[in-house]
């Protein structure tokens, strides 16, 4: 069994005191792909939140590599789903992409040319080059995740979280980002996605978590993967003709 | 002029300054209500400063007051994170309470106080020159223009040593606190320098002129560009514009120069929000026209490009076949021809092969949304803009 990446004990999270997620444990083994999958209002992205300090948990633990997370920040990237910020927002492509190099920079200092150029390599790697100067809200819905997945690898990090990375995108985009993805975790990091295509987990990600307000499951996709677990986080009695 | 109109003038520049900066971050932020409710509630926090100091421009006073702004957006938050009411109405309730005790607090002392609601909401910039600050005995200038020129010297430097984190907890609050840039320290942040520069400017240009400086040239400066540096130096030379225009409008008709410079803003606003050239009203319009258009273009380009029979192509044909108006007809026609895109021989129209290669790229980049070929045709024509 290889290292424990994200490790997170009894995690209880609330708004306004009303529990969303109850009772979390979850072990991310380091250089997975791993999808977590459940129903709108599930909890995934306040999960996803939490782990990254963006939300106090009113209970629980989480460790990365066994330190709290703002030990470990310049380890962890974040994709968040896209509908959490203002794209009218007056900045561009690769002004938002060097945002990634934020973290590293610490407060005050500024981005330079070293951040510029590691910027300009990310959207070129996902094939954004050309629009680098567009205002944001001037590109597709693809386009602006794939900004988003720049601004991730510009970050330059050893675990990726994001949240649902395939929202409104069109066949050609999900190749592209999944064989980033792949790529990723063939350079040993660990990458956690939030997924609502069932039918595409078996074939993109090797380990799965089921979460519906709590933990239905986690592990290997060939193991626990099924209409069982499927089932038990969805409510209706799930039929998938899954491909093994 | 003489120097107590140019103090006046640059008073009113530097309040305009002032308050464009922290006015950019809160339209951004959508909480340009927010600085209309700090701007009301500071006055019971001017009014106790004012008991305790005997001085409008102590900086105690302005400590205090700033406090009761503070208060306020904490206040705003507390009630908001009920999850009872929305923000607006949580503002709502808010700042009329706080408001109310400041104004109870004027009647209740009005002999030994020499406030009155009015020069709290509307200020007056023609009497600033007359508060002068002595320094060793020597007359410094006015003591507006020395408590609004510190502020604004603060509020650059704090604005130059964290744009970015501004920039981005206003962008993706999220990112900003998984990078380790407490989001909600750059708020309060914001939220304090929103409440200095409000207590420091309201006693020379009123409440009310206070919240329009920090709104309109942040705006206006909004629909004119997507760049957030020029967005926050077009609001400040619109804040410096209506300042000066607003003093001189005032001079002429013999008015307010407060109630002036606020007209200005309002002028200068729908100027704006009428003629910018991407956002504006007009260009909307127009460009949506355009756009109709060039579908039309297209449509028509299509039509002739699928069928080679001749009586598909007929002058005569195309109005019944396509279905439009003769002028519709007669706009397309016309400005294919004018592109060279068309021929038309005998009453027979056919594609040019410039209009045949037009034809088959714009297709091609409505199928794939590519965008790289057609950067040169982009100049033409509105439909491959974004
Ligand atoms: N800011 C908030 N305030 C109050 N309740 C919230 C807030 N954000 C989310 N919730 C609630 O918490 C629950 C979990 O939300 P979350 O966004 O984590 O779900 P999700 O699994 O990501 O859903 P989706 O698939 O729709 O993205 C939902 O019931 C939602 O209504
Ligand atoms: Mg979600």
């Amino acid at each position: 069994m290889s290292k424990i990446a994200v490790k997170v004990d009894d995690l209880t999270v609330a708004y306004n005191y009303k529990p969303v997620l109850w009772d979390i444990d979850l072990e991310i083994p380091e250089g997975v792909l791993m999808a977590i999958v459940g129903p709108n209002g599930a909890g995934k992205s306040t999960l996803i939140k939490s782990i990254l300090g963006i939300l106090n948990p009113i209970a629980g633990s989480i460790t990365i590599y066994g330190k709290s997370y703002a030990k470990q920040r310049s380890l962890v990237a974040y994709v968040p789903q896209k509908g959490s910020v203002d794209w009218d927002f007056p900045t561009t492509a690769l002004d938002v992409v060097m945002m990634g190099t934020y973290g590293g920079l610490g407060w005050i200092k500024r981005p330079g040319q070293k951040e510029k150029k590691a910027a300009l390599e990310a959207l070129e790697k996902v094939g954004m080059l050309p629009f680098k100067n567009r205002q944001i809200s001037q590109l597709s819905g693809g386009q602006q995740q794939r900004i988003f997945l720049a601004r991730a690898l510009v970050q330059d990090a050893s675990i990726y979280f994001m949240d649902e990375p395939f929202q409104g995108v069109d066949a050609t985009t999900e190749i592209a980002i999944i064989n980033i993805l792949k790529e990723l975790r063939k350079a040993s990091k660990t990458v956690v996605v939030v997924h609502h295509d069932l039918q595409t987990v078996p074939e993109y990600f090797d380990w799965v978590t089921f979460l519906n307000v709590k933990k239905i499951a986690t592990g290997p996709v060939k193991d626990i993967f099924n209409d069982d677990n499927l089932t038990k986080t969805y409510g209706i009695n799930y039929k998938v003709s899954i491909q093994k | 002029m003489s120097s107590a109109q140019i103090e006046i003038q640059l008073i009113a520049s530097l309040v305009a300054i002032a308050c464009a900066i922290p006015g950019t971050f809160l339209v951004l932020r959508k909480m340009a209500m927010i600085s209309d409710a700090i701007s009301h509630s500071i006055l019971p926090g001017i009014v106790l400063g004012f008991f305790i100091t005997q001085d409008l421009n102590s900086p105690l006073l302005i400590f205090l007051a700033a406090l009761t702004g503070i208060v306020t957006v904490v206040l705003v938050e507390q009630i908001q994170k009920t999850g009872l009411v929305k923000e607006d109405t949580a503002i709502g309730l808010v700042f009329p309470a706080l408001f109310s005790i400041g104004v109870i607090l004027i009647a209740k002392n009005a002999n030994d106080v020499h406030l009155d609601v009015d020069a709290v909401l509307l200020g007056e910039l023609a009497f600033a020159p007359f508060d002068r600050m002595l320094l060793f005995g020597v007359d410094a200038g006015p003591k507006s223009l020395w408590i609004i020129g510190t502020i604004l010297i603060i509020t650059l430097i704090l604005l130059f040593m964290f744009f970015k984190e501004l920039k981005l907890s206003t962008f993706d609050s999220g990112l900003a606190a998984s990078l380790g840039f407490s989001p909600v320290v750059v708020h309060y942040g914001l939220m304090t320098v929103s409440s200095v520069t409000t207590v420091g400017a309201f006693d020379a240009v009123g409440a009310i002129l206070v919240v329009a400086l920090m709104v309109a040239p942040a705006a206006a400066a909004y629909l004119l560009t997507s760049d957030l540096k020029k967005m926050l130096l077009l609001a400040i030379l619109f804040g410096i514009f209506s300042a000066i225009s607003g003093y001189w409008v005032a001079h002429w008709l013999d008015a307010s120069i407060a109630g002036s410079i606020t007209s200005m803003l309002g002028v200068l606003f729908l100027v704006v929000y009428l003629f910018a050239p991407n956002k504006g009203l007009i260009a909307v319009i127009y460009r949506e026209k355009q756009q109709r258009i060039e579908v039309s273009l297209l449509t028509f380009l299509l039509h002739l490009k699928n069928h080679v029979e001749l009586e598909e192509r007929h002058v005569n044909h195309l109005n019944e076949h396509i279905n439009w108006q003769n002028l519709r007809s007669k706009i397309v026609l016309d400005l294919a021809l004018k592109n060279n895109m068309i021929e038309i021989d005998n009453n027979i129209v056919s594609l040019t092969e410039k209009g045949d290669l037009f034809t088959s790229q714009a297709i091609d980049y409505i199928i794939t949304n590519e965008d790289t070929q057609i950067e040169d045709m982009k100049a033409d024509f509105f439909l491959f803009r974004g």
